[in-house]
């Protein structure tokens, strides 16, 4: 049974990506599976999120890992049958978890029975539903958006002898979205999903969905167009899905997808997270303050999505020259971790394995506004191998266990979709769930007491947040607040103890009480508050004025 | 433990907020309202530009202004810089200033700067004068750069200047310490300069900072210390120096912070220079750019007059500290007409080393021999513009090449001198 969709629920959500095929394998053939999903759905719901984004599932080629879709209805079946799925989805209803599913709108695998029609004859019916030219010099405004591999956005297709349009790999055309029927089309499969049950999606690649001579062809006035038609009709059929949107754009850009509260619900920001990155590195909270200062107000019901890495590499196009130089240097210095125009890591390894600042980042994640998503793996530790093509290094078995392929299969090592990563420091053997699980003071136990805590006040999802800005600059630090409940957050980015001083006076007569250990700190007054931190430390204070 | 009484409460409570960094910007100040803007612009730029990644502070060292000095450097907007530079910064950049005294003593306003920067255990630590009004914002780099990424400890500055500036460093201070310590340092006492942490350390713990000529005059100690400690000492090419025109009390002033200073170090350090015979160049980075040198605007009668009437009103005093020859020979130039004039090198030579043996000997209160020797300086200053009227800046160049070499050469007569009995 779906859970009832209530408004708003993506607000208070903390959300857990994962790849069926990464997760687990109950089949023993090596690739993760539905069945396998479901079974260490006590695991996520353990974990203490609520809500759950899977990457695509869908019959693909799997040249892109599944954003290279070849049937938007049903399911890959390396991955199971659409009943597993349904299976799946109940069972995750059934603990309180919400399921996210891809809609990667923007394009399909060339593999498509759509495509195949379209590119059969210039006659087909549906040859208007991916975008044909001639030659291939229209668009010339538009970015190459994988630098590292695509020399256009044109690919010539030798059957129907012409070019086709393509923002990703060309193996992966856009479709036409002037054409009414594409967008008919699509809607008819988020209503295959819906009917199904799934609670939201997260749309791929949205600013790219129209094209127009003379333009950047993102972010076009007709592209929103078709983004609201589809929230209108989602909140008048399937009233409570969440639309979340993949923008990678600059606030200004980005705030558009939420229109006036008719487009977006949920939508990535993008320029937040290298900033973090840079911030912690820079021991400066210069960079996160001042992307969230130009980060301008959303409609009441929208949400900023945040995280600190996905599936994707952390992606540095939306920083500036000197800012994505500075992130190169420190975050990947072997060029191997490069990929397009971001950085191939997971988060341990970005963080050199640092406990002190792997926990500040998720403290941070989850304090600052907007709902954030921890990426699978993550909440564990694991690593990356970059030696592994494209974004793979990232896509690595999740670790379960000590044993045999780390817990993730039962098959032959060989026959895994991806090797399991072995190194002595991030390798199954010494970062996994049940060693971790039998430790009160891991990693994991750690994640989960600070995920309760985030859960135990909405003040973290729905509250407003004001920055204080202490003269010392490597604490950051704000107030979050909802209705009567006042939360402060105090953040030392840098690597050594601070004493930092702030003006709290309007909360004067407060006293703090700090939300991990509960203890009292002492009553605000007229003087500003000294609070000496160690380093990479961070506080998390209710206020309370008894 | 003289930062706890030299650094103030509130002042250690900005420091705290910094925080470790690589860089200090020290900006010496008092009552410099009307050039300070264009200086810490060039410096805001001169950050963004060339050091965006690292942590850099800017610190006001005010000595009591009454003009808004302070209030000006701490409210100039890095926004403005950006927009006007297009450059982004990276990091936040403190402007922080502290009033370290009623009235104005720049060893003290040198010491609060070096005090900072050791306890921010800054790597490099540059001075910037705040009437540097041709400061370019590339200056910063070439100064911090040298100690930041060459590992030197002290990089001194080199200027374009024109032919009647400079005159006290061009006449006494480049060639008498180059003479005394054997170091080719052209600008020893130091308007811009940038240290190292380790040489700032080192430098901080001297025992000059009580004396009189360490408050008034520590930028001489401090090449001297360099010299003196072996550290890595090396020159950078900045640019155009313009000085604000001296008056003839500033100039008395300028006197007793360098001269006095340099004749103080002298006396400390006697034994380590008597042994120094010959000088060595300095490592010199950058590259210098022409200039066109303008017509001097000098009353030359003005100042011979001043040499005259010192060499007449201040016989005894000079009785006392040159010897007979010397004074003889004064007393002849003092009754040539402009024309005439010569003071020549030797004799100025000679006059510099009997009134330094004077000071190490204090045959009278050293405060005035340093101050006796300003109309002879005078007196100098003309023979030097005499000669340098038409030259061009290589002419000028071969001038105080040679007078140091005169310099050089008379050094024994200064050990003889300086070791005869009272």
């Amino acid at each position: 049974m779906p859970l009832k969709r209530e408004a708003g629920w993506y607000k208070d959500a903390i959300i857990y990506q994962v790849h069926v095929r990464t997760f687990n394998d109950n089949n023993a053939d090596g690739i993760g599976d539905f069945q396998g999903l479901a079974q260490r759905l006590d695991y996520i719901q353990e974990l203490g999120v609520n809500a759950i984004w899977l990457m695509p599932f869908f019959p693909s080629p799997l040249r892109d890992d599944g954003y290279d879709i070849a049937d938007y209805r049903s399911v890959h079946p390396s991955y199971g049958t659409l009943d597993d799925f349904k299976k799946f989805l109940t069972s995750a209803h059934d603990r309180g978890i919400r399921v996210i599913i891809e809609l990667v709108a923007n394009h399909t695998s060339d593999q498509h029975p759509w495509f195949q029609e379209s590119r059969s004859s210039q006659d087909n019916p549906k040859r208007d539903w991916y975008v044909w030219s001639d030659t291939d010099t229209k668009y010339r405004g538009t970015r190459i958006i994988f630098l590292d591999t695509e020399m256009s956005n044109w690919a010539w297709d030798p059957i129907s002898k012409a070019y086709y349009w393509h923002r990703f790999f060309s193996h992966q055309p856009d479709l036409n979205y002037d054409n009414p029927a594409v967008r008919d089309e699509i809607w008819n499969v988020m209503k295959f999903w819906l009917e199904i049950g799934v609670d939201g999606f997260r749309l791929d690649a949205v600013p790219y969905l129209i094209e127009r001579e003379g333009t950047s062809c993102e972010n076009l006035p007709e592209t929103h167009e078709v983004i609201r038609e589809w929230r209108k009709k989602v909140d008048e059929e399937y009233p409570g899905t969440m639309l979340l949107a993949e923008a990678n754009q600059w606030p200004a850009d980005l705030r558009q997808y939420f229109g006036n509260g008719d487009e977006f619900h949920m939508a990535f920001h993008f320029p937040l997270m290298p900033r973090m990155f840079m911030g912690l590195r820079l021991e400066d909270r210069k960079p996160i303050t001042e992307i969230l200062q130009q980060s301008p107000e959303i409609p009441a019901g929208c949400q900023w999505c945040l995280f600190l890495r996905n599936h994707d590499e952390l992606t540095l196009e939306m920083v500036t020259d000197m800012e994505r130089d500075y992130m190169y240097d420190i975050y990947a210095g072997d060029k191997t971790m490069r990929l397009n125009l971001g950085i191939r890591r997971r988060l341990a390894p970005l963080l050199d394995n640092d406990r002190r600042r792997i926990e500040l980042m998720n403290g941070m994640l989850l304090s600052l506004p907007g709902t954030p998503i921890i990426y699978y793996g993550d909440e564990i530790g694991m690593g990356d191998n970059i030696y592994l093509g494209d974004r793979n290094g990232v896509r690595t078995p999740m670790q379960w266990s000590g044993g045999w392929n780390g817990g993730f299969s039962a098959a032959d090592p060989e026959s895994l979709y991806s090797p399991p990563i072995l190194n002595p420091v991030y390798g199954y053997p010494a970062v996994n769930v049940s060693s971790q699980k039998r430790t009160q003071h891991s990693l994991l136990s750690w994640m989960k007491h600070i995920i309760g805590i985030r859960r135990s006040s909405t003040v973290f999802g729905s509250g407003s947040i004001e920055f204080l800005y202490p003269a010392n600059h490597r604490v950051l630090a704000y107030v979050r607040q909802l209705g009567k409940e006042t939360v402060l957050v105090v953040n030392n980015l840098s690597s050594t103890a601070q004493a930092v001083e702030l003006d709290l006076r309007r909360y004067k007569g407060n006293i703090l009480i700090e939300m991990f250990g509960r203890n009292i700190f002492p009553r605000i007054g007229d003087l500003p508050y000294l609070l000496t931190m160690g380093p990479y430390q961070f506080y998390w204070f209710r206020l309370r004025r008894i | 433990m003289a930062e706890e009484t030299l650094l103030t409460d509130e002042f250690l409570r900005q420091l705290i907020n910094v925080g470790e960094v690589d860089i200090v910007v020290g900006l010496p100040t008092h009552n410099n309202a009307k050039t300070i803007e264009p200086v810490i612009r060039a410096i805001q730029a001169g950050i963004l530009k060339c050091f965006p990644r690292e942590r850099v502070v800017v610190i006001n060292a005010d000595g009591g202004s009454q003009d808004g000095t302070p209030e000006l450097v701490t409210g100039a907007s890095i926004d403005d810089v950006w927009s006007a530079s297009k450059v982004y910064a990276l990091r936040t950049l403190h402007c922080i200033s502290t009033r370290y005294a009623r009235s104005p003593e720049p060893g003290t306003a040198l010491r609060t700067i070096l005090a900072a920067a050791e306890l921010l255990q800054a790597k490099v630590c540059v001075v910037i004068s705040p009437d540097s009004t041709t400061i370019e914002p590339d200056w910063l780099q070439r100064l911090v750069r040298p100690v930041y990424s060459n590992n030197f400890d002290l990089v001194s500055p080199i200027y374009h200047r024109q032919r009647a500036e400079g005159l006290l460093m061009r006449n006494v201070l480049y060639p008498l310490t180059r003479a005394i310590y054997g170091y080719r340092v052209r600008e020893p006492f130091a308007s811009e300069f940038a240290i190292s942490g380790k040489l700032a350390t080192d430098f901080l713990g001297k025992e000059i900072w009580n004396e009189e000529w360490g408050r008034i005059g520590a930028e001489i100690f401090l090449t001297v210390s360099a010299i003196t400690g072996k550290y890595n000492v090396c020159q950078t090419f900045l640019g155009t120096k313009v000085r604000p025109h001296l008056s003839a009390n500033d100039v008395v002033a300028a006197m007793r912070r360098t001269v006095g200073a340099l004749f103080s170090s002298m006396d400390s350090n006697s034994q380590l220079w008597s042994t120094i015979s010959v000088s060595q160049p300095v490592t010199t980075v950058g590259n210098q750019s022409e200039m066109v040198l303008e017509p001097a605007r000098v009353s030359r009668k003005r100042l011979r007059d001043m040499f005259t009437a010192g060499v007449r009103e201040l016989e005894p005093v000079f009785r006392s500290i040159l010897s007979p020859a010397t004074l003889s020979e004064l007393q002849r130039i003092a009754a040539l007409e402009v024309g005439e004039f010569n003071y020549p090198a030797e004799l100025w030579v000679k006059t510099v080393f009997e009134f330094s043996a004077a000071y190490h000997k204090t045959v009278i209160n050293r405060d005035h021999i340093v101050q006796a020797l300003v109309p002879l300086y005078r007196g100098r200053t003309l023979t030097f513009l005499l000669e340098n009227q038409d030259g061009s800046a290589e002419d000028i160049e071969k001038s105080e090449e040679s007078l140091c070499g005169e310099f050089e050469r008379l050094k024994p007569y200064l050990l003889e001198i300086w070791a005869e009995r009272k």
